[in-house]
């Protein structure tokens, strides 16, 4: 049809309509008064409606009419087909959903650029030196050996930190940031809860260009040590513990019982400068002191302590300069101060929240649900080539009655597209749903502080219902083109003798895909979930059961150096009076809490070696009894020793092979400088134990004797116990009150929880992996089955005819479970090279495993093989249910 | 939307030739279908009518509303000059064919 003539009757469709209705009506009064009555000559006639539509071609209205009727019709099929439908749509609902939820989890931790103005121009300034620099006791953050003569670090001293942020212009400016800790924090007559604290310096709100939502930002004048300590806290604690209110005149928070005022509050959304990790009370380097947080380098004058190094650095490079012009500024600037040279980094994605380790495991899963999306897809493209294969005969028929091929190409369209929309809502609810539920095992075993910004990115939801979209419009259009132009009598003609699994074998290939990548995700599941098994069975060299810590800390509350070894003595006898309580003492660093000091070591006579050094300890009177560590040589630390003149340490048995090998370690002298290098002599070795990473190659051990006069800060107490862990924590705080009400004890927890939030990135991971596996599982079972059930259908006259010949019901299960394992036999012939190789990928976050581990594997492929059958079962039941007359007579 | 061209082919042929005789509405031209082929050949209006306005549209037919003698107003069609010659192009075509059909029927 032209268009002209086309467009001449889409402007005058009214008219022509009525003009066509009326000739019509003529034509039905005429056949009337020719003695037929009116059913008869409708019947006659026809449908008006449709002759009508034929007539009068086709004009805009009427096209939408008929989409309309089209969208009609594709819910009829919809209908008509709920099995393979559901499975269609529940397939997308989860392709999109879960790449929609990890893909928000996978941005908040690794994407997304730091809620502040510019983060682009944002530099993080760490230093390398050859070694741990002179006079430098302790050293916070990261400190890593690049290599056997360099190392690098993320702090520097408050006071250094001061003196360049002051004296340096290439940075506009320097900020300077400890790492967020937990404290107690209490707010009006509630109890105190751990919150995310972090020291920053004064200019940080201003530097990183956020406006408080209420109050100030800090000044200059805050950050003094002199000055009474003050908070900025975030939006979200604002809201949800100061009411929001926005007259904080009189808004009081205590920290660690210390009356704290409120002078401002974060802009909303600001979570700090580590993603995944929530910070909410912000408060000046300077207060560190106040907040009795000095750090382990323990020394007892009150004031900030240049050895001890804790202060991170991130600038903003001054417009019109670059990074490394900017780096290089600074670094002459810090040589005339300290002897690290300093380097930087970018800093857009702040302070890494996760650990390389995390973060690779984090992309891999990302990878995995990318692949998860695209086995929905090909699921998809299976159901709907096999469906269309049976409805090759309806096209035809439909092409008979004088369907036009666009009509029916362009049902099939509408129907993929209804099918799409419906997964794409399902994948909407789902992604929200998933989203939440990761974030929450994300937090669970964590500390409060721990939360990601997590936002449902309406972008990637929109990219993953794209893909699904496609591939359903891709895989919907293939077979309706193919529809389209089938031959009207061939494709009539076919009917439904069809030969056994002829057409059927673009989908097979398609499930055996889907098998093969079924199986990889199960195989690093797999993997993951023995690793982690390991990990929580692995020998840590003391008795983990019944082991838990409490914490105070008495400075806080006014004690000194000089009262706060009787109050730590008291507190001792109170807990061990406990009834249950079999041992108690203090100990400096709780056991596999990831928390642990480094020192350097010096030998007398003998030459500095760069990486000699130790992780240390100091534990009270009998606490290897208490912790079952045994002691292999010498003796323990007694209570003669707990004096802090005394030199006498205990070192383990790696300290003593490394350092001594071919001599006994006891009576052995050494130090931590090279002046003093006889400092310590070595009273006893123990067995090796675990410190504080289960993974990490232990370090060579010393225990030092647990003297609190020196210890300034938290005491955490070691207890074994035969009761219950709650029972215990309520007992422990009466025992605290009882010596002193006004030391509140801020910490409990078991040994057991400690090593659980050390494994608690590796939990999450292995639930996350095993989740895909399964689900990934799920929607090929639907596949198969789908597929199967399809096949069955389409053989009914075969199946009935080997019937007819004798075959048994026994003999029809076994052709459609045979069938289904065919397909994942050739699954698990393609799945074993690739989970091979995802395996191999996995490699570094494997423990105690073989990446190429056979029993895994073995495990994989059994699960699998199982859904197969189960996938099967219906599918192959319905085919021994056939009637063989039955199946017959349709012919 | 190309339909197996022989049978429209034949209605259309059929069409003409009965207008040939007069202009005629469509219900007239299907029932003279059926009389003259003694009940043979029936042309459902499905058929019929869309066929009409292609060879109106084709310029092969003209069509007009009369007031029949009931009163009532009826599309007239007429067959146009270029309808006579394609009628008789066409209906030799046809004659041919149909004796070749005819003779093959025979002999075969």
């Amino acid at each position: 049809m032209g268009i002209v003539a086309r467009v001449k009757r889409t402007l005058g469709i009214g008219g022509n309509d009525a003009e066509i209705a009326e000739e019509l009506r003529f034509h039905l009064d005429m056949d009337m008064a020719d003695g037929h009555d009116e059913r008869a000559a409708r019947l006659r006639l026809g449908h008006a409606a449709l002759i009508a539509e034929d007539t009068r071609a086709m004009g805009v209205v009427a096209w939408l009419e008929s989409v309309i009727e089209d969208v009609r019709f594709g819910l009829r099929q919809l209908r008509k087909h709920p099995v393979v439908m559901a499975a269609i749509v529940l397939s997308l609902a989860i392709g999109i959903g879960a790449n929609t939820a990890i893909f928000g989890l996978v941005d908040a931790a690794l994407l997304r650029p730091l809620p502040v103005t510019d983060p682009d121009s944002l530099r993080i300034v760490e230093w390398t030196h050859h070694e741990l620099p002179k006079g430098v006791s302790n050293v916070n953050g990261d400190f890593t050996r690049v290599n056997s003569d360099l190392v690098r670090a993320s702090s520097i001293s408050a006071g250094l930190y001061r003196a360049l942020a002051r004296q340096q212009t290439s940075f506009e400016p320097l900020m300077g940031v400890a790492d967020p800790n937990s404290l107690a924090v209490a707010v009006g007559s509630l109890p105190a809860e751990q919150v995310g604290l972090q020291y920053v310096s004064a200019n940080f709100f201003q530097g990183l260009g956020l406006a408080p939502a209420a109050g100030r930002a800090f000044t200059a004048a805050d950050d003094r040590l002199a000055q009474e300590p003050v908070v900025i806290v975030s939006h979200r604690f604002w809201r949800s513990r100061l009411g929001a209110d926005r007259d904080l005149s009189s808004k009081i928070v205590r920290i660690n019982n210390a009356p704290v005022r409120v002078v401002g509050v974060a802009p909303p959304r600001f979570f700090g400068l580590q993603p995944g990790q929530w910070t909410d009370v912000y408060t000046p380097l300077a207060a560190r002191v106040a907040f009795g947080q000095i750090g382990s380098g323990a020394t007892t004058a009150r004031g900030e302590d240049d050895s001890d190094w804790w202060v991170r650095m991130i600038g903003r490079v001054t417009p019109g300069s670059s990074p490394e012009a900017a780096t290089a500024g600074l670094a002459a600037v810090f040589r005339t101060m300290a002897v690290p040279q300093l380097v930087s980094k970018p800093g857009r994605r702040g302070f890494g929240g996760l650990n390389p380790r995390d973060e690779t495991a984090l992309r891999m899963l990302l990878w995995l649900v990318g692949l998860l999306l695209l086995i929905v897809c090909v699921n998809i493209a299976n159901l709907l080539l096999s469906r269309s294969v049976a409805r090759q005969r309806e096209s035809a028929l439909r092409l008979a009655l004088g369907a036009g091929r666009l009509r029916i190409f362009r049902q099939h369209l509408i129907e993929s597209a209804l099918l799409a929309l419906l997964g794409g809502a399902g994948g909407l609810v789902l992604g929200y749903v998933l989203a939440q539920s990761i974030h929450v095992m994300f937090q669970t075993g964590r500390s409060a502080s721990s939360a990601f910004d997590l936002q449902i990115d309406l972008r990637l939801m929109a990219f993953a219902s794209a893909a699904a979209v496609a591939a359903a419009l891709l895989f919907g259009v293939l077979p309706a083109i193919r529809a389209a132009r089938s031959e009207v009598g061939d494709a009539l003609k076919a009917q439904t003798r069809t030969i056994a699994n002829g057409g059927l074998r673009v989908p097979r290939a398609f499930v055996s895909i889907q098998m093969a990548l079924c199986l990889t995700a199960l195989v690093a599941a797999g993997l993951l979930g023995r690793s982690l098994e390991n990990l929580e069975t692995s020998e840590i060299g003391f008795d983990r059961s019944h082991l838990a810590y409490a914490t105070v800390n008495p400075w806080q509350s006014g004690y000194d150096a000089q009262r706060v070894g009787q109050y730590v003595a008291r507190a001792r006898e109170a807990i061990a009076a406990i009834p249950g309580v079999s041992g108690v003492g203090p100990i400096q660093v709780r056991l596999l809490s990831g928390n642990g000091n480094f020192m350097r070591a010096r030998f007398p006579g003998r030459p500095a070696g760069a990486e000699d050094g130790f992780t240390m300890n100091s534990v009270g009177e009998g606490l290897f009894d208490i912790l079952g560590i045994p002691i292999v040589s010498g003796r323990a630390l007694d209570r003669s020793d707990q004096t802090p003149q005394t030199s006498a340490v205990v070192v383990d048995e790696r300290f003593a092979l490394r350092y001594f090998p071919h001599e006994n370690a006891v009576g052995r002298r050494f130090g931590t400088s090279e002046k003093d290098s006889a400092r310590f002599e070595i009273v006893g070795v123990v067995r090796d134990s675990r410190y504080s990473s289960l993974r990490a190659d232990p370090q060579p051990g010393v225990y030092f004797p647990f003297v609190p006069a020196t210890n300034r800060g938290q005491v955490h107490f070691a207890i074994r116990a035969s009761i219950g862990a709650a029972a215990l924590a309520e007992s422990v705080r009466q025992a605290a009150a009882s010596v002193d009400p006004a030391v509140p004890v801020t910490e409990f927890h078991t040994q057991t929880e400690l090593i659980d939030r050390l494994l608690r990135t590796e939990r999450l991971l292995g639930f996350l992996f095993a989740a895909f596996g399964i689900v990934a599982l799920a929607v090929a079972a639907i596949g198969l089955g789908a597929l199967l059930a399809y096949a069955v259908a389409r053989r009914t006259n075969e199946i009935g005819v080997r019937m007819a010949l004798g075959a048994a019901r026994r003999d029809v299960v076994g052709l459609v479970l045979g069938d289904s394992l065919g397909m994942v036999a050739a699954g698990v012939l393609l799945g074993v090279p690739a989970a091979f190789l995802t395996a191999r990928m996995l490699k570094t976050l494997l423990f105690g495993l073989d990446p190429f581990d056979p029993s895994t594997a073995a495990v994989s492929v059994a699960a699998l093989v199982a859904t197969a059958l189960v996938a099967a079962w219906i599918p192959a039941r319905r085919a021994a249910s056939i009637d063989p007359m039955t199946a017959l007579r349709e012919e | 939307m190309a339909k197996p061209d022989h049978l429209q082919g034949a209605l259309e042929l059929l069409v003409l030739k009965i207008l040939r005789r007069g202009a005629a509405h469509g219900f007239a031209i299907s029932a003279n279908i059926r009389s003259t082929s003694d009940d043979v050949l029936r042309v459902e209006a499905g058929s019929l009518y869309p066929a009409l306005h292609r060879m109106t549209e084709a310029g092969l037919l003209k069509a007009e509303w009369r007031v029949s003698d009931a009163g009532r107003r009826a599309r007239v069609y007429e067959i146009t000059g270029k309808g006579r010659r394609t009628l008789e192009a066409a209906e030799k075509r046809w004659l041919s064919v149909s004796a070749a059909v005819a003779k093959v029927l025979r002999e075969v």
